[in-house]
Formats: C-alpha cells, sequence, structure tokens
C-alpha cells in the first residue's frame, strides 16, 4: 500500500475524529447546570464529556497534523486494497445483515425471517465463491435444508432449553 | 493457608458434582467457536451469557470461564491449520503452527499448543489466587479519586499497548469508548445525556450489544472481505507424545505464563498481548531466534502458553477492581453483575468463598481442555473444514440473538450492527478496537469518581495529585504519555542501537 493512501486515509480518520470530538464538546456545554436546583457546579452533567470530547477532538487534530506533515504513516492499513472480489462480498454481506436485522429481525416471526436470511446469504455468498462447484439448483437445495435448520435449533435451543424469549 | 484449604474444598466441591459434566461441555463449546474464524472468544462468552440466564450464579460462571478458556486455546488449531488466527489471540500462534503444519508436523505443532495452553492456564491460575487477595485488600484503600486514575491509567495503558506503532490511535479509540459510555442517563442527576428524546438511547448503549457488534459482526465483515483459505493435508499423529515433550521447556513455558499473566492484568490489554508479549520474549532467549517463524516448537509453545495465561490473570481485576483485564473479561464482568455478583475489592472479605470457586473452575477448564485437546485432534479437524460462506450467515443470526435475548429490545439488534460496521471501519483504518471497548466498560466508572472527587474538593484538583497512590497512578500515566511521544520514542530508540553496537564492539 502506498504510503500516501495511509496519509489520505488518516487524513480523514482524524478529520472524522475531530468533528466527533467537537460535537460531543458543544453538545456538553448546552448540556444543564441545574443552577435553580442549588446543583453542586462540580457535578454537572456536561462536565465529564465535555472534557472526554475535547481531548478527542485534540488527538484528532493530532492525528490530522500528522498526517499533513507526511509522518506516522503505517504500510498495513488493509482499506487501501480492495480486490474485486473483496468488495462484491464485503458489500454483499453488509446489505443482507442490514436487512436481516434492521428490517426482518422482530417483525416477522424468527423462523421465517431466520431461514430466508440464512437461505440468501449462503447462496449469496457461494455464488460470489469463484471456487464454487455446485449448480444453482444443488446450492440451493442444501442453502435451503441449512436455513432450516439453523432457523429451527436456534429457536429451540434459546427458546425451550435455555427459556430466552425471542421475537415474533 | 486459609486460602489453600478453601481453594482445594471448591477444586473437590466441583469434582464430585454434577458440574464436571458442564466442565466438559462448556470447554469443549468453547474450543469450537475459537477454532471456528470469525467466532472471538468474546462473542462466544458474550452469546453464551444469553444461555445462562436460567442457571444458578456459580454454574453460570462456569460455563463462561470454561468457553473463554476453550475458546482462547481452541483458535490455536486454526492457527496452525489454516495460516488464520481463530482468535485474535492466536496470531502469533500462526507464525510458527503453520510452517510446521507445512513440514507436516501439525500433530506436533498441535500438542505443543495444547500442553502449552494448559501450562499457561495452570501459572496464571497460580497468579490468580497469590495476586488477586493482596490486590483486593490493597484496594481497599481506594477512594474516587484513585479510581479516576485507575481508569484513565486502564485507558492510556490499554490504548498504547494494543497500538504499539501508533499509540495515538489506540488512545483515540479508547477516548470515543468514554464518549459512547457517556450516552445515556447519568447517576447524579439522572439528566439523559446525547439522547435527544429518544426513549431507547436514554437507557444508553448496553455493553454487549456493543461488543458483540465490534468483535463479532465486524468479524463476519472482516471473513468475508478476506480471501477463502484452504487447510494444509498434514501429520496429526504423535500427539501425546509431543505433548509430554513440551513439559521440558521450563524456561519458556515459565516464563510465557508469568508475562502472560502480567499482560492480563493489564486493564483491556488480555490475550493478544500476552501471546506477542511472550512470543518476543522466548525471541530474545532463545540460542536459535533465527527458527522463529519458520516452524519453531518453542515459539509456539511461548504464544500459546502467553495468551491462555492471560486468561486468568485478566480475572485478577475483574475480582477485585471491576475492571476487565481483557474483551472477553468484560463480557464476564457484566454477566458477573447481571447474576447478582458484586466483584470489587471487597469480594475477599463479603464472597472469598466465591473467589476460590473461580479459581477452581479455571482449574478444571484447563484440566478439561488439556484431555479433550488430545483426545479430540482428529474429530475437531473436521470443523474446520466447513465453509465460510455456510457459515458466516448462522453466526450473524446468534449475533443478533444474544444481542436482543439481554433486554429485549430491538434497539440492541441495530446498536449490534452499527458497532459492527464501525468495529470494521476501525480495523480497516488501523484503530484498535479493544480500548474501545475498556472505554465503554470505564467510561461510568470515571464519569462518577471524577465529579464525586471534585464535589469533595469544591472543584480543588490538588488532591488528584497529592494523596500518595494518586499521584504514583498519575506519574505513571504521565511517564507513558512522554515515553510514546514520537520525539522521544527517537531518541530511546537511537539509544538501544548505539547500546547493541558498543555491545557489539566490546565482544
Amino acid at each position: 500500500m502506498k504510503v500516501e493512501k495511509v496519509m489520505r486515509t488518516d487524513l480523514i480518520s482524524g478529520l472524522a475524529v475531530s468533528v466527533v470530538g467537537i460535537a460531543g464538546f458543544v453538545e456538553a456545554l448546552r448540556m444543564p447546570r441545574f443552577e435553580a436546583r442549588n446543583a453542586d457546579p462540580f457535578t454537572v452533567p456536561g462536565l465529564t464529556p465535555g472534557i472526554v470530547s475535547f481531548v478527542i477532538a485534540v488527538l484528532g487534530l493530532m492525528l490530522v497534523l500528522r498526517a499533513l506533515a507526511g509522518r506516522g504513516a503505517s504500510e498495513t492499513l488493509p482499506i487501501g486494497v480492495w480486490p474485486e472480489g473483496s468488495v462484491k462480498r464485503t458489500l454483499f454481506t453488509i446489505a443482507t445483515v442490514v436487512i436481516y436485522g434492521g428490517a426482518l429481525f422482530g417483525r416477522m416471526p424468527f423462523i421465517a425471517a431466520t431461514t430466508l436470511f440464512v437461505f440468501v446469504f449462503t447462496v449469496g455468498a457461494e455464488w460470489l465463491n469463484p471456487q464454487r462447484r455446485m449448480g444453482l439448483p444443488v446450492l440451493a437445495g442444501w442453502a435451503l435444508a441449512l436455513s432450516l435448520v439453523a432457523a429451527f435449533v436456534i429457536h429451540y435451543v434459546f427458546t425451550t432449553v435455555f427459556h430466552v424469549r425471542l421475537p415474533g | 493457608m486459609d486460602g489453600l484449604n478453601q481453594f482445594l474444598g471448591a477444586v473437590v466441591a466441583i469434582g464430585m458434582s454434577a458440574d464436571m459434566l458442564v466442565v466438559v461441555w462448556a470447554t469443549l463449546l468453547g474450543i469450537v467457536v475459537g477454532m471456528i474464524p470469525g467466532l472471538t472468544a468474546t462473542l462466544g462468552v458474550a452469546l453464551v451469557t444469553t444461555l445462562t440466564f436460567t442457571m444458578e450464579q456459580n454454574t453460570a460462571i462456569l460455563v463462561l470461564i470454561c468457553v473463554y478458556i476453550g475458546a482462547i486455546y481452541g483458535g490455536g488449531r486454526t492457527a496452525i491449520l489454516l495460516n488464520i488466527p481463530g482468535t485474535p489471540a492466536n496470531a502469533a500462534s500462526a507464525l510458527d503452527g503453520f510452517p510446521l503444519a507445512k513440514q507436516g508436523r501439525a500433530g506436533e505443532a498441535m500438542a505443543v499448543a495444547t500442553s502449552g495452553s494448559f501450562l499457561g492456564t495452570m501459572v496464571g491460575m497460580v497468579g490468580l489466587a497469590l495476586i488477586a487477595p493482596w490486590l483486593a485488600e490493597f484496594a481497599l484503600d481506594f477512594t474516587s479519586f484513585e479510581f479516576f486514575w485507575l481508569a484513565v491509567f486502564g485507558i492510556v495503558l490499554c490504548g498504547q499497548l494494543t497500538s504499539m506503532d501508533d499509540p495515538l490511535k489506540g488512545w483515540i479509540a479508547g477516548f470515543l469508548g468514554l464518549l459512547v459510555a457517556m450516552v445515556g442517563q447519568e447517576s447524579l442527576h439522572a439528566y439523559s445525556r446525547y439522547s435527544y428524546g429518544i426513549l431507547d438511547l436514554e437507557a444508553g448503549f448496553g455493553l454487549l450489544p456493543v461488543l458483540v457488534g465490534a468483535f463479532g459482526c465486524a468479524e463476519v465483515f472482516v471473513v468475508m472481505r478476506q480471501e477463502a483459505t484452504t487447510l494444509v493435508a498434514s501429520q496429526v499423529g504423535g500427539v501425546l507424545r509431543s505433548a509430554l515433550k513440551s513439559f521440558r521447556y521450563v524456561r519458556t513455558w515459565l516464563r510465557s505464563g508469568v508475562i502472560g499473566t502480567f499482560m492480563g492484568v493489564v486493564p483491556g490489554v488480555g490475550e493478544d498481548m500476552g501471546a506477542w508479549v511472550s512470543y518476543a520474549a522466548a525471541k530474545r532467549a532463545s540460542k536459535t531466534p533465527d527458527d522463529f517463524g519458520k516452524g519453531s516448537t518453542d515459539g509456539l509453545l511461548a504464544a500459546e502458553t502467553g495468551n491462555n495465561a492471560a486468561v486468568p490473570g485478566a480475572l485478577i481485576p475483574v475480582l477485585t477492581l471491576a475492571i476487565p483485564g481483557s474483551a472477553p473479561a468484560a463480557v464476564l464482568l457484566a454477566a458477573m453483575v447481571i447474576h447478582g455478583l458484586r466483584p470489587g475489592p471487597l469480594i475477599m472479605i463479603t464472597q472469598a468463598d466465591f473467589f476460590y470457586s473461580v479459581v477452581a473452575m479455571v482449574f478444571w477448564a484447563s484440566v478439561a481442555m488439556l484431555v479433550l485437546g488430545l483426545l479430540l485432534t482428529r474429530p475437531l479437524l473436521l470443523i474446520l473444514k466447513v465453509r465460510r460462506e455456510w457459515l458466516m450467515g448462522i453466526i450473524f443470526v446468534l449475533c443478533a440473538v444474544g444481542s436482543f435475548a439481554i433486554a429485549g429490545r430491538l434497539f440492541d439488534v441495530w446498536v449490534m450492527i452499527g458497532f459492527g460496521l464501525i468495529g470494521f471501519l476501525m480495523r480497516e483504518t488501523g484503530f484498535p478496537i479493544a480500548p474501545m471497548i475498556l472505554g465503554v466498560v470505564l467510561g461510568p466508572i470515571l464519569d462518577n469518581n471524577f465529579r464525586r472527587s471534585l464535589s469533595l474538593t469544591q472543584g480543588d484538583p490538588i488532591p488528584f495529585v497529592t494523596r500518595p497512590i494518586s499521584a504514583v497512578i498519575a506519574l505513571l500515566v504521565l511517564l507513558m504519555i512522554v515515553l510514546a511521544l514520537p520525539p522521544v520514542r527517537r531518541m530511546l530508540g537511537q539509544a538501544k542501537v548505539r547500546l547493541l553496537e558498543g555491545r557489539r564492539a566490546d565482544g
């Protein structure tokens, strides 16, 4: 990975961290001081978050300055290396887990949602795998079997064996 | 002597009870969890915590300790046979374990890893039994000033040690964790910080969803991002014979055990650093340092001893200060609180029996790990043949279920996914995750003790640096920061080179 790419990553990370720190600090200043209640000024809710946010903003700024000065580069940041296969697999994984966790989980019966997710994830991930040996019908058959078994076993173990409530 | 009697009593009590069955299945579950890339020890302990809700207090903690020890050990198998560590703690094991497997000596490597893990846990267990009572007594003198500094010390040290090349990023991660902990209702005025009227945010971010997200969900993304790996075809015979041979390397396992235990005690640092520092020390002490990285049994033994010794080491601050020594220990701490236990300086006064039970649990878990590890070498290899494409979906379902089950809130599932994405991004950009998690755990301790101290002194900050214990911890924090400054690091590096050159010239 080129050093410039690492610097750019550090620069962007540093800016993002500084923004979080500044936002946290401003919010901490806006927190109430409870003067009307005669509260001890050293116990006000914004004190610690304000200091923590200030430190974050300073550390973020140090990262920005370091990147601008071209120092502190590491040769091993993974973000700079994205082969096509990695991009596809990562985007597919993020999309499926966000849909399952954000939209299906808790809004559909657990067994149906989980069967659907595991089936789609398995078929999709295998489809993106260049070393795949199975044809689509066989793959779909095995993935369906896996997803049904996984959904029923997880549901049984959590609800019946360990008495944990599941949604749906 | 009292302590030894209590420990032996606890060992016999567990050994003669039905809990032995629990020891076997929980340790085996831990080994399997550790072996599967994408399932870390932290995630394993977090997921199993949800299964222990209805269990009796001691049984629940026994299950979690067995899973913890088993998982740290199990990850070594994956490191040896796939060249990818099953858990981050086994990364150093891959350096020599995989070359050994490629040379057709996988059986020997697994035997060395098994005996090393056993010996490491035993050394750590002795450390736990000896150091924890002393530390608990010492911590009785701690007031809010000392606890504040202890939290700062934890963040600074963890940030520095988990990101050796770039402490700045480690500190940023730690302070971001502290900020995350500030979200929700604070304890002195019941004011909801950073909540914006959102009811779910008023309760703050739960530790377990954050942990499962940052370590479990993020791991799913990382595993799917990487290229597929292949299992090394290798000789797995002669395991028992090779295991016995490892016991002869007394210096290596004793040194690594002590280093691992110490790294476990350091807040938030844990097993990974236990393995790396032990490995580096073994290389420095070796007569054949050039063999390291090419299949050195000494190197593998050091790494596996170091990471498993860190497990009991990490329990020392958990039990005596309620501060976790590692990420899985943070989950264990949360689980103890869920089960009504109160770790902290008073543990040796109010719950001494429980403390010695924990030591006995570590003993039985390490015995089970040794027996299962040596007897089930071949059957356990089958787990590594499962393809990630068929496994990762199910692992994510477990992450979602585990996060939901703690409080029955869908919000926790979203938090888990959110922190999964944040954790993934942090790993991609070179920020360590452990300091962030430690920040989330230490946030309330730092906040409450800081404001309580200032209130006691009417805003006078002088006692923070004049009380003896506070002053020592403050000095250590300052020293760590100064030593991490680039000009100081450069100066120290140059001095080291001059010293080595001088020695060479003398020799």
